[in-house]
């Protein structure tokens, strides 16, 4: 690269790097306020003296608008209006061309300040004419391919001509002492070209490079690219000496392929063309010498802007290349050029291609540059920003919430889903988990994850307690057995409902001592939007926490003041949760507890298991006696008994409730009590025993699903020997005096018919009870519940085998947990 | 009403989707969904897109009562101006709705946090 | 003591704040051209924007043989999003 610059060459691109620079143009615009040097120090007045004697073809092209420009064109020259009035001869190319000078005129404020700020480096210049967005050129790509195959082949020798003409005006001044150095050069030309005086920094390649653009496109002006980074600090204002100049290349350029070259543009030239010459020369002549022309090479010089990296480095090496290669005679060029070995060619020509190809990128980048001012880029960066970090975001991570709070849905449900599909190992963030917990909640939600599992282990738990419980058979067994034979097969008819006694579900309770004096949840004190608004309070204060736990450290992190902070925080919230949940509002006999207002809407029970994961355990076995001591209160209780014998009544709204709460409220509760010990327990059982309709509750599905638990939970603390002898005899008091409640209401405590299927759970309960009975208790169990026993084995001999099978499971769970086995009936 | 509609139209100047709705719409991409609009056409189709103004793009539709409007019976997808639309009828399955209620309280404590 | 404890976001002080207290209940609806519905309330936003689960519509027609006879509509729908403008 350090060879052949890409800034250098961009001229002499043979194909369809053809020398137009898009962004040559732009220069015109820049304002040179930011310029290191002062024009006025700088410049030598070689303007002057340029030879204009080719510009006589200006008139014939544009028409005599020469007048101040030809001449001494002064600083004020008014090159939109000269520009103007040659647009006639320009047919259909004025049109393009006079629109783009209208749009260039007015961004050119903003364009300069767009370049100022996009590449700091690039010297401003005053902008000669109507502003131009300076990708005109690349519009025109295709006029410009054409001259490339002519180029190869003839360029060179025409190439003399017009480096011969622009010597002369080359010879400058002061400046560097070009003759000097063009006298040094020739000598080194005849003996060996390549080797510039001052060229330590260029190896010898480069030189045959630069001299082969120059034979190639002589009409071009090859080398200005390479001056640029020197001169264009030094002058803005040399263009103005050179306005004609020009003011009329961007006409020219659309009348491609006129002879008048004379402007420098060197994309508009037509191989053919033979005006190129004068212009040419003085960009190749005056390297050093920051003479008139260089402005004209700066601002057709493609290659500078875009050129980031290059650029850095170019200017050195572009200095000692301009000093000492430009300056050459056109003839040493050519000799040189038949001296360029064929490596030397090839990597000239993969070095056209390279830049080439990256014009095209620049220029396929490019299409719209100009159009916006810093403040729209900005803006827009400012946007997009904004728009990385909200769609990288992943909610688990700090520093999102922004996001999250613009979008939670959807972030959550989009990481709910992915930890759905492929990875289940992968960890759900905090958010996830909660909602995944929560999903299976929702009545025909395809997902059951936390709920179900509660379910089968409360199963399982049964199960292992029967187990053991079969293990150590009590005795007795036979009188028991003796009993159950003596009836069973005069009873294994299907039960017909003997009683049609309907009882209305409203007035069950009614009927009941201890809830006659209860009423609806919407009565004086707290009504119905009191409890809404806890319950959206505690909604709130919930994703408080929520969010204030997942910026949380992990525990065991060094403790700060920022975690100490955090922890008040959390425990003011825990404050605010707890109130708002109503616990201790005091009990009332004549109005239904607020909390339990709470949970008898379906978004209060769906807040239990996200609550509870927030309170302490002291917190949660409050709530836990709080339920249980209005158990029969609970909507999912109260109206929804069975009547066994009769088909199921409940409709769709209160199977819909209970199913919730079993989902969302007993597992909560079903962990808890398995953390209890069996004082506890024993507490639990006394308080539904002491306070609670015993009879209404073991009616119920959610009822007889609590006592399960209760009665299952003492067992295994019993089998697991962590109960206390005391605690013990504490219990099985307990559980005599809650016997003898539920002994009335056990005939009565199936739900439906026989065949209605939807047994299992009384089967359950029955069997935490036998296992759990003293043998005189077992005995009045199987004398309660024997219909149902012999009538389901009857039914079972009816059904297809799988099906009869689960049915006898389902007896077989209760017969074996007091030492039975429905196969002894048969 | 105003002083909540205020915030939304300060952050669509950022080009958000700054509605909770037109997320949760979002979620619902490539899903089926029915849209009635309000001269009683019921249109059928995948979702493909929609914005903060709930104008719906809708692929492979069908009309739901297609013997009583035949004239689109040849189209395949349409845009719909969310203004026109009476009803979108969603897939249940696709809905998760404890967390679509979340996300309505947080934006609701959004706004009125945004209010004061 | 509930109105003590009700910290910022507690307080019921905008229309849409008594709309929240509905989330998740079941709601009955006043739509323009004599419709009527009524669903849970999954979702609403400060454009009155409903999402509503389970919903029933109810739309009143006059019959025009007779004289004003209305006559019930009932829909089903699962799943709703109502744009009230």
């Amino acid at each position: 690269m350090s060879n052949v610059d890409p800034a250098g060459h961009n001229q002499s691109a043979p194909g369809f790097g053809q020398a137009y620079d898009p962004f040559a143009d732009l220069r015109d615009n820049h304002d040179y306020t930011d310029e290191a040097l002062d024009f006025e120090d700088t410049y030598d007045g070689l303007g002057d003296q340029l030879d204009e004697t080719d510009d006589a073809f200006n008139d014939d092209t544009f028409g005599d608008t020469t007048a101040g420009a030809s001449g001494a064109v002064g600083k004020d020259f008014d090159f939109f209006g000269a520009t103007a009035k040659i647009t006639n001869a320009m047919e259909e190319e004025h049109q393009r061309f006079s629109l783009q000078q209208k749009t260039s005129r007015t961004v050119r404020p903003h364009a300069a300040q767009d370049y100022n700020t996009g590449y700091s480096y690039q010297p401003t210049q005053p902008a000669p004419k109507p502003a131009r967005t300076g990708y005109e050129k690349y519009k025109e790509e295709p006029t410009e391919l054409q001259i490339d195959a002519s180029i190869w082949g003839v360029a060179p020798k025409k190439a003399a001509t017009p480096a011969a003409v622009s010597q002369p005006v080359v010879t400058g001044r002061k400046m560097m002492s070009l003759e000097e150095v063009e006298a040094a050069m020739r000598a080194e030309a005849k003996q060996t070209p390549p080797v510039p005086l001052t060229s330590q920094f260029q190896p010898q390649p480069q030189y045959h490079v630069q001299e082969l653009q120059a034979a190639v496109e002589p009409g071009l002006y090859p080398r200005q690219e390479q001056l640029d980074p020197i001169r264009q600090p030094i002058d803005g204002r040399h263009q103005r000496g050179f306005q004609t100049d020009y003011q009329q290349p961007g006409a020219q350029g659309a009348t491609h392929g006129h002879p008048i070259t004379i402007l420098q543009r060197p994309s508009r030239h037509s191989p053919s063309a033979p005006g190129p010459a004068t212009a040419i020369p003085s960009p190749m002549s005056q390297p050093q010498q920051t003479p008139p022309n260089v402005p004209t090479q700066i601002l057709q010089n493609p290659n500078r802007l875009p050129a980031d990296a290059t650029r850095m480095t170019a200017p050195i090496h572009l200095s000692q290349k301009s000093q000492n290669s430009i300056p050459r005679a056109l003839t040493q060029k050519q000799n040189q050029l038949s001296e360029l070995s064929e490596r030397e060619k090839a990597a000239f020509v993969e070095a056209e291609a390279r830049r080439a190809k990256r014009n095209h990128k620049i220029h396929l980048m490019s299409g719209n540059n100009g159009l916006m001012t810093p403040q729209d880029k900005s803006f827009i960066t400012r946007i997009q920003l904004q728009q990385l970090v909200s769609a990288t975001g992943d909610p688990s991570e700090q520093g999102n919430e922004a996001a999250l709070a613009e979008d939670f849905y959807y972030q959550v449900l989009s990481s709910l889903r992915a930890g759905q599909r492929p990875n289940p190992n992968q960890p759900l963030n905090n958010f996830a988990q909660t909602y995944l917990f929560q999903t299976g909640t929702r009545r025909g939600g395809p997902r059951h994850h936390g709920p179900q599992n509660h379910v089968q282990r409360m199963e399982q738990q049964v199960q292992r307690a029967v187990e053991a419980a079969k293990n150590k058979p009590k005795n007795k067994q036979l009188v028991i057995e003796g009993s159950l034979g003596k009836i069973s097969f005069s009873n294994a008819k299907t039960p017909k409902p003997l009683l049609n006694i309907k009882r209305p579900e409203s007035g069950t309770d009614s009927n009941r001592p201890a809830s006659g004096q209860r009423t609806q949840p919407a009565s004086k004190g707290h009504d119905k939007k009191d409890t809404l608004r806890d319950i959206e309070n505690v909604y709130l204060t919930l994703m408080k926490m929520e969010d204030l736990t997942r910026s949380m450290p992990p525990p065991n992190g060094p403790a700060d003041q920022n975690i100490a902070d955090k922890q008040d925080e959390f425990n003011k919230l825990n404050e605010q949760l707890w109130s708002h949940l109503r616990v201790h509002d005091p009990i009332s006999s004549t109005i239904v507890h607020p909390f339990i207002s709470f949970i008898s809407y379906p978004k209060g029970k769906r807040a239990v298991p996200r609550v509870f994961r927030y309170l302490s355990p002291t917190q949660r076995t409050t709530i836990l006696t709080m339920i249980i001591i209005h158990l029969d209160q609970l909507d999912v209780i109260r109206g929804a008994q069975v009547q066994t014998g009769e088909p199921i009544s409940l409709d769709a709204a209160t199977r819909e409730r209970i199913e919730l709460f079993s989902l969302a409220v007993m597992p909560s509760l079903f962990q808890l009590l398995n953390e209890c010990d069996l004082d506890i327990v024993t507490g639990v059982l006394g308080l539904i025993t002491q306070n609670v309709n015993v009879d209404l509750v073991a009616r119920t599905r959610i009822g007889v699903s609590m006592l399960t638990m209760i009665l299952s939970r003492a067992e295994l603390i019993k089998q697991a020997g962590q109960a206390s002898e005391q605690s013990w005899q504490q219990w099985v008091a307990t559980f005599n005096i809650f016997f003898n409640t539920l002994e009335p209401t056990l005939h009565n405590i199936f739900p439906g018919t026989i065949t209605s299927n939807e047994d299992i759970y009384v089967w359950q309960f029955l069997a935490a009870i036998g296992i759990g009975a003293s043998p005189d208790e077992q005995q009045r169990l199987v004398f309660a519940v024997k219909d149902r026993v012999m009538g389901t084995v009857g039914l079972a001999k009816t059904l297809p085998p799988d099906m009869a099978k689960g049915r006898l499971d389902n007896v077989n769970l209760f017969m074996r947990s007091i030492g039975l086995d429905v196969e002894l009936l048969n | 009403m105003p002083d909540m509609a205020e915030p939304r139209k300060s952050s669509s100047t950022y080009g958000r989707d700054d509605d909770p709705l037109t997320y949760f719409f979002k979620t619902l991409i490539d899903h089926e969904v029915t849209v009635e609009l309000k001269n009683d056409i019921q249109i059928r189709g995948t979702l493909k897109s929609v914005d903060q103004y709930l104008n719906i793009k809708l692929d492979d539709i069908q009309v739901v009562e297609e013997l009583k409007y035949p004239h689109l019976s040849s189209v395949k997808n349409v845009f719909i101006r969310g203004s026109v639309v009476r009803y979108v009828h969603l897939p249940a399955a696709a809905v998760d709705v404890p967390l679509l209620e979340d996300a309505t309280r947080r934006e609701a404590a959004n706004q009125a946090g945004k209010g004061k | 003591m509930a109105d003590a404890e009700e910290g910022p976001t507690g307080s019921v002080s905008e229309p849409l704040d008594l709309v929240r207290l509905l989330l998740d209940e079941v709601v009955f609806v006043k739509l323009r051209g004599d419709r009527e519905l009524k669903g849970r309330l999954y979702a609403y936003d400060s454009h009155m924007n409903l999402v509503l689960g389970d919903v029933v519509e109810t739309i009143y027609l006059i019959d025009e043989d007779d004289e004003d006879e209305d006559i019930k509509t009932t829909t089903k729908k699962v799943g709703n999003v109502i744009c009230p403008r």
